[in-house]
């Protein structure tokens, strides 16, 4: 009696424990981020990017691929700027002062938001770091590519063309 | 002398759902202690791995990992 009596509660306990959240799809609309803040302390909108090809880009000062990309992305980015492609990266540090330091000895042309806390990563459920989130121009996601290997440049560079072409 | 019946059947119930609690998966986003160099289960691996090599090289030792070859040792 006293098994039966205490199974449902017991049940949803167990579920509690297990909750998970759900993956954003390729084709799903890239949801807002405000808990991310720029350099300036602004919340990053990603609205203000409507129109252009965005590559989302989690990154962390401790992830030796996310530092391996930098480089290569900082140089796609200046290279198709014009054509309406840019990069915003969201760094998930918890201490934002590392990443600041990484940034004064390692500098980008792109914009880069601060979310030590991790809720952005959270809304996007981030699987592995780096990753990258590509935007199209009607703002929805058309792909995510998880991790940084130097083999990945040729892919990245066809996705990120084929996006502007569109 | 039910309790007594019951008794262990929940006791095995609690400690599962008390275990389950502590099970939580550490996000990708979340990796910044773990990635810290004195938290990798062998802070030190081509100091480990010299080590081993000598260790191994030495007669009829064969080190308590994988097989890792024999030769001299001497450098």
């Amino acid at each position: 009696m006293l098994i039966k009596w205490l199974f449902k509660p017991l049940t949803l306990l167990l579920m509690l424990g297990s909750s998970q959240a759900y993956a954003l799809h390729e084709g799903q609309a890239a949801p807002q981020c405000p808990s991310a803040l720029t350099d300036k302390g602004q919340q990053f909108d990603l609205t203000a990017y409507q129109g252009k090809v965005v590559l989302i880009d989690f990154w962390a000062t401790w992830c030796g691929p996310c530092q391996k990309s930098m480089p290569f992305l900082n140089g796609l980015r200046n290279e198709r700027h014009k054509d309406g492609f840019e990069i915003v990266a969201i760094n998930v540090d918890e201490n934002t002062e590392e990443a600041r330091e990484f940034l004064k000895a390692h500098p980008v042309d792109y914009p880069v938001a601060f979310n030590p806390k991790g809720e952005c990563p959270g809304i996007f459920n981030v699987e592995a770091m780096p990753s990258s989130f590509f935007i199209d121009k009607t703002g929805k996601i058309r792909k995510i590519h998880l991790g940084y290997r130097d083999g990945d440049q040729t892919e990245i560079r066809e996705q990120i063309s084929a996006l502007l072409a569109e | 002398m039910r309790v007594c019946r019951i008794l262990p059947k929940l006791l095995l119930l609690l400690i599962g759902v008390v275990g389950s609690q502590g099970c939580s998966s550490v996000a990708a986003w979340e990796r910044g202690n773990l990635a810290k160099k004195e938290m990798a289960l062998d802070p030190n691996p081509n100091l480990s791995h010299i080590r081993d090599h000598i260790f191994t090289s030495r007669e009829a030792s064969q080190g308590g990992r994988a097989n890792s070859g024999g030769g001299c040792g001497c450098n």
